[in-house]
């Protein structure tokens, strides 16, 4: 046990270490972390933008930075109050309406793109080292299951840093563009978001293991990790449109094993709906990845 | 002497095609063994199969007395040269010899002098801090052989280690390779039968599958039975030949004449008295072997019976 926790460790710094040096994989962290800054920018330029208009509807002096309007509006009770009856739980709305603004932009985003990013920097991962025979240098020397979890913890602390990174980026563009900015809450809860979007993740990244363990060709278990990503957010969807009573109780089943289904329970701040969300994804993200290792145990390499 | 490798009626199947048909192997530890056969005849398959990176369909493989190779109980113990796998190209060449000895449960204290060693042994010690991608294929290769003796490992299976190398190189790995003789089982894969000849004490005919023959070097070239001579100019006597060394037998394969001896006979004896009627009848000696050639020995048992005849019209 002791040596399989020290394989896994040591192999888990040394993927974090080999991955963040191809070329493929500081292009996507770049493009990411260039993304979550742009989306940023963009959403700023845009709330500006409607902050002016409703000032000039009002016939008010237009603002110099964004914001400062819509940090007025966030306080204010009738706004609150539609917001909450737009929701439809008070609950919800009223955690949601505690966050800066800005901070629930970042939390939608890296949500919504974390998945994309895991599949293209883990997809190839496992079949590259089948491909190239890099694997036979490895195996015989360590167990197939902990080289595999170490591959997955580093990766998954791959990811942590991209959306930390991603965070710290998005951070900077509000601080420089914002007026009234609330930093520390921002940080505070941007962060959160951060963690809530690499646990969300996870079963994205045991998915994009899985398919890569079973695939021998790097480029095609790239395109499977697509086709897979694709067809759970497909199944997410209808799964929640075709729900109902008797025999489409089925589709709240298939819901279930979904990492989809469990998004909205991370939007949440109490243990209450943030523990079982997170089992569930954690479970997701471990019956992904040994559905693929339980044909990558006995395959020949 | 117990057997570091044991293979017994192994079998593996590539769809229709059986790679290993009940092959039955016994490398002995601390001995220098030589895989010999032709392409396809599974000699890469079997290393593979011994270390786990493939599974056997029957038969039953026994790794250092310990049953079939299992990550638990042989990490650490046995070491493999791939014939055609490469490093993950961006890894640098000394961590990624570390990250190996690490996995394999190496102390941490002991890798950088084991490594130290390591590069030197292989000349690769000015491009520790080399990426994998900047080094030549003949480097490469160095490395490769490298971290199959990390840690000195029982068993060491080589697929083709010579393949690739410039001759300085692939001299200096023989000799430190045979410095490992007595302290390492080492399986050596390769179709340069000369070198095996150098290396090797044991050696197995594997063909379609199946071993065709295994036995000592001794054995198989028959040092004890047999002289091999380079003939340079004139003709054999075999009359007097015939005459004078009624117990030995002659074969003539164009210059090279292979003297079979009986054991009442001696290399020695033979030598003086052979030796004296070449020099008296003019015949020009150029080499003078004990044995015959491992190249001989594996074409006369790989030589494939002639096509059937069809039977004569009635």
């Amino acid at each position: 046990m002791n040596r399989a926790l020290s394989t896994l460790g040591i192999v888990a710094a040394n993927e974090l270490s080999d991955s963040i040096r191809s070329r493929r994989v500081i292009v996507m962290l770049l493009l990411y972390l260039a993304g979550a800054m742009g989306a940023t920018a963009l959403f700023i330029t845009f709330l500006h933008s409607i902050e002016g208009q409703l000032v000039t509807t009002l016939g008010l002096d237009a603002p110099k930075d964004a914001g400062s309007v819509t940090a007025t509006l966030w306080k204010s009770k009738p706004f609150r109050d539609l917001l909450s009856h737009l929701i439809g739980e008070k609950k919800l709305a009223e955690t949601l309406l505690d966050v800066p603004p800005l901070a629930l932009f970042y939390g939608w985003l890296s949500c919504a793109f974390t998945p994309l990013l895991v599949m293209l920097t883990a997809s190839a991962r496992i079949s590259e080292e089948i491909a190239s025979g890099s694997i036979r240098f490895i195996l015989f020397r360590a167990g197939r299951a902990p080289w595999l979890l170490g591959k997955f913890a580093g990766q998954a602390a791959q990811l942590f840093v991209a959306l930390i990174l991603s965070a710290l980026g998005a951070w900077l563009v509000g601080w420089f563009r914002m007026s009234g900015y609330e930093g520390w809450a921002t940080a505070y809860h941007m962060l959160w978001f951060a963690v809530k979007a690499w646990i969300f993740s996870l079963p994205f990244l045991g998915l994009a293991l899985g398919i890569s363990q079973l695939c021998a060709l790097p480029n095609l278990a790239l395109a499977f990790g697509f086709m897979a990503l694709v067809g759970v957010s497909v199944l997410t969807g209808l799964s929640n449109w075709l729900a109902g009573d008797g025999w489409r109780r089925i589709w709240d089943l298939v819901n279930v094993i979904t990492p989809g289904a469990h998004r909205q329970s991370l939007w949440w701040s109490d243990a209450e709906h943030l523990l079982p969300a997170t089992v569930f994804l954690l479970t997701l993200a471990a019956v992904y990845l040994f559905a693929g290792y339980a044909r990558f145990a006995r395959r020949d390499l | 002497m117990s057997n570091a490798l044991q293979f017994h009626g192994v079998v593996k199947c590539y769809g229709r095609l059986r790679a290993l048909d009940g092959l039955d192997l016994e490398v002995p530890q601390g001995s220098i063994f030589g895989l010999v056969g032709s392409n396809g005849a599974g000699k890469t398959t079997a290393m593979a199969i011994a270390l786990g990176l493939l599974r056997a369909g029957e038969g039953t493989i026994d790794l250092l007395g310990d049953g079939p190779f299992s990550p638990e109980r042989h990490a650490g113990r046995v070491a493999l040269l791939p014939q055609d796998s490469s490093f993950p190209p961006h890894a640098r060449v000394e961590e990624l010899l570390r990250f190996y000895g690490r996995i394999q449960g190496m102390p941490v204290a002991g890798l950088a002098p084991a490594i130290d060693e390591l590069l030197e042994w292989v000349h690769l010690q000015d491009r520790r801090r080399s990426p994998v991608r900047s080094l030549s294929h003949g480097m490469k290769r160095r490395l490769a052989i490298a971290q199959a003796f990390l840690g000195r490992p029982e068993l060491v299976l080589l697929d083709e280690p010579l393949n690739g190398l410039d001759p300085k190189e692939a001299a200096r790995v023989r000799d430190l390779i045979r410095e490992r003789r007595g302290h390492q089982a080492i399986v050596i894969s390769s179709h340069q039968l000369t070198d095996l000849e150098a290396l090797c004490d044991h050696v197995a005919f594997v063909e379609k599958g199946k071993r065709v023959r295994q036995d000592t070097l001794d054995k198989i070239v028959r040092r004890s039975h047999c002289v091999t001579y380079h003939l340079g100019s004139g003709t054999l006597p075999l009359a007097r030949l015939a005459a004078e060394l009624p117990d030995v037998t002659w074969e003539q394969h164009g210059n090279r004449v292979v003297a079979s001896f009986p054991s009442t006979y001696t290399a020695e004896a033979l030598n003086t008295a052979a030796l004296r009627i070449f020099l008296e009848t003019g015949v020009g000696i150029l080499e003078i072997r004990r044995g015959s050639d491992l190249e001989s020995e594996y074409m006369k048992l790989s030589a494939e019976p002639p096509p059937l005849q069809p039977p004569p019209a009635a």
